[in-house]
């Protein structure tokens, strides 16, 4: 008896699911998309039966909706651009160490503020010789400000902190270098 | 690019030639550890504990906090505004720069060849548009106008006096649009959309607050009189101290002069129009009702 009534339960509850499910269900658009969904084996004949005209000629306007996956290349500019972006130069200057663009083309060079009062600058992507950078960054702030900053070099990482907020000034001085 | 990577660097050298490290060799930096506060121990720590001589700071039974031992404490003085009252029905614009228009036209994101449009600019990432935050499109600003010089056909939601005359200044078109949430959400990601495979729908006419402001044409609206948006660009020109260029005779005036119908989402693309990306294809269709309905 109550292994009956337990059945005729579980029946009934998945009825009542199926029923709320069926309610509940997103009605589909009424014009030939369902349909197109219901029959792959003949879609032309169902498709002039609705009465849908199919087109590739304005396809040229959604693909130009499609957003690009890639960071597009910049194009070629002679010198700093209105919006004061410089361009890398064609060649590397010819100094120790390199400092590679970001893949947003940008200059890596960062300001930090933690502690809500302790300003560092980091600059990215060295490659080369890492510790006459720091010498250079060294003798270009001490002529700006007149005082021996901080620094840390990271060799593993190969990047440099200043103390002091200087992204502005660093990353003039980096593309003034042609990097 | 042709710097040998040597990991670790002259650090690494220097440790290999030093003796083995081991927790006998090592030291933190003077200052980086310092020790915590005991209280309760020793002649300075021990006897009150750092807590004071009796009363309620000893006890730990001070009151809650903003109470000002009966006077009116400060919260409770200022009176209520509601400053914030509505704040969920209130549309909102995301700020966009012409300093970083310049940028992203500079580096190549945006194409100032083709109509400048929110889709465009979202797909550039230049802005982040959240139709489910109440936001309504983008706005532009007048920050970088003294620096601005790209010829483009833009359309955005908003847009200040100053960024219409620098954008007007070097040759360009600017329009402002609506977009109901339902359409822009579909305009900031049409992709998902597509592949919905619903028909584009139509997109609706702003509400009653803010049809006049599209229909001014002072502020470039889209449902403004083009007559008087000829004599508003001559009014500007002449209010900002410019000559306006013309832009009959530019080689791209047909790119300029394009602009989208009231009722449509994306260029090129009518409302009711299904697109269908994996076959390449769009689906038109010849229902009379529907066509007529769509092209209302």
């Amino acid at each position: 008896m109550s292994h009956k009534m337990a059945a005729c339960l579980s029946l009934r509850s998945t009825v009542l699911r199926s029923a709320l499910r069926a309610a509940f269900s997103p009605a589909r658009p009424a014009t030939a998309v369902g349909l197109r969904c219901v029959c792959n084996a003949a879609p032309e004949a169902n498709k002039r039966a609705v009465g849908l005209t199919e087109s590739t000629e304005e396809y040229k306007f959604v693909e130009r909706l499609i957003p690009p996956s890639r960071v597009p290349a910049p194009p070629r500019h002679a010198g700093p651009t209105p919006s004061g972006w410089t361009p890398p130069a064609d060649s590397p200057p010819p100094l120790p160490y390199m400092i590679r663009r970001s893949r947003m083309h940008n200059i890596p060079v960062y300001s930090d503020l933690t502690h809500g009062s302790r300003r560092t600058t980091l600059v990215r992507k060295v490659e080369g010789d890492i510790w006459a950078l720091e010498k250079d960054v060294k003798q270009y702030l001490k002529e700006l400000t007149g005082k021996e900053l901080p620094t840390q070099v990271n060799e593993v990482t190969m990047t440099l902190k200043v103390k002091g907020h200087f992204d502005a000034e660093l990353k003039e001085w980096l593309a003034g270098k042609g990097f | 690019m042709s710097f040998p990577k040597k990991p670790g660097g002259k650090a690494l050298d220097v440790l290999q030639n030093l003796p083995r490290i081991t927790l006998a060799n090592l030291r933190p930096e003077p200052g980086a550890r310092k020790t915590e506060k005991r209280r309760g121990r020793g002649q300075h720590g021990g006897n009150r504990s750092g807590r004071g001589h009796k009363g309620e700071r000893q006890r730990g039974n001070r009151p809650r906090l903003g109470f000002e031992g009966g006077q009116t404490p400060f919260y409770l003085s200022i009176p209520k505004y509601g400053y914030n009252e509505g704040h969920s029905r209130r549309p909102q614009y995301q700020p966009l720069s012409l300093k970083r228009l310049q940028y992203l036209i500079d580096l190549g994101r945006v194409d100032p060849t083709q109509p400048i449009d929110l889709t465009q600019l979202v797909n550039a990432r230049g802005v982040t548009i959240q139709p489910l935050k109440r936001d309504y499109g983008v706005q532009l600003v007048d920050e970088g106008a003294d620096i601005f010089a790209a010829k483009i056909n833009i359309e955005v939601q908003r847009a200040s006096e100053g960024v219409v005359a620098a954008i007007e200044r070097n040759g360009g078109v600017i329009t402002t649009g609506f977009y109901d949430p339902i359409s822009l959400g579909i305009l900031i990601k049409p992709v998902p959309f597509f592949l919905r495979g619903q028909p584009i729908p139509k997109r609706m006419l702003p509400g009653e607050d803010m049809v006049p402001y599209y229909t001014d044409a002072e502020n470039r609206g889209y449902l403004a009189d083009p007559e008087k948006i000829q004599q508003a660009r001559l009014a500007l020109a002449k209010k900002y101290g410019y000559i306006l260029p013309d832009i009959s005779k530019d080689e791209l005036y047909h790119m300029l002069s394009m602009r989208k119908d009231v009722r449509q989402i994306f260029f090129g693309l009518a409302p009711g129009w299904v697109v269908s990306m994996p076959e390449k294809k769009i689906l038109k269709t010849t229902d009379e009702k529907l066509l007529k309905y769509y092209s209302s």
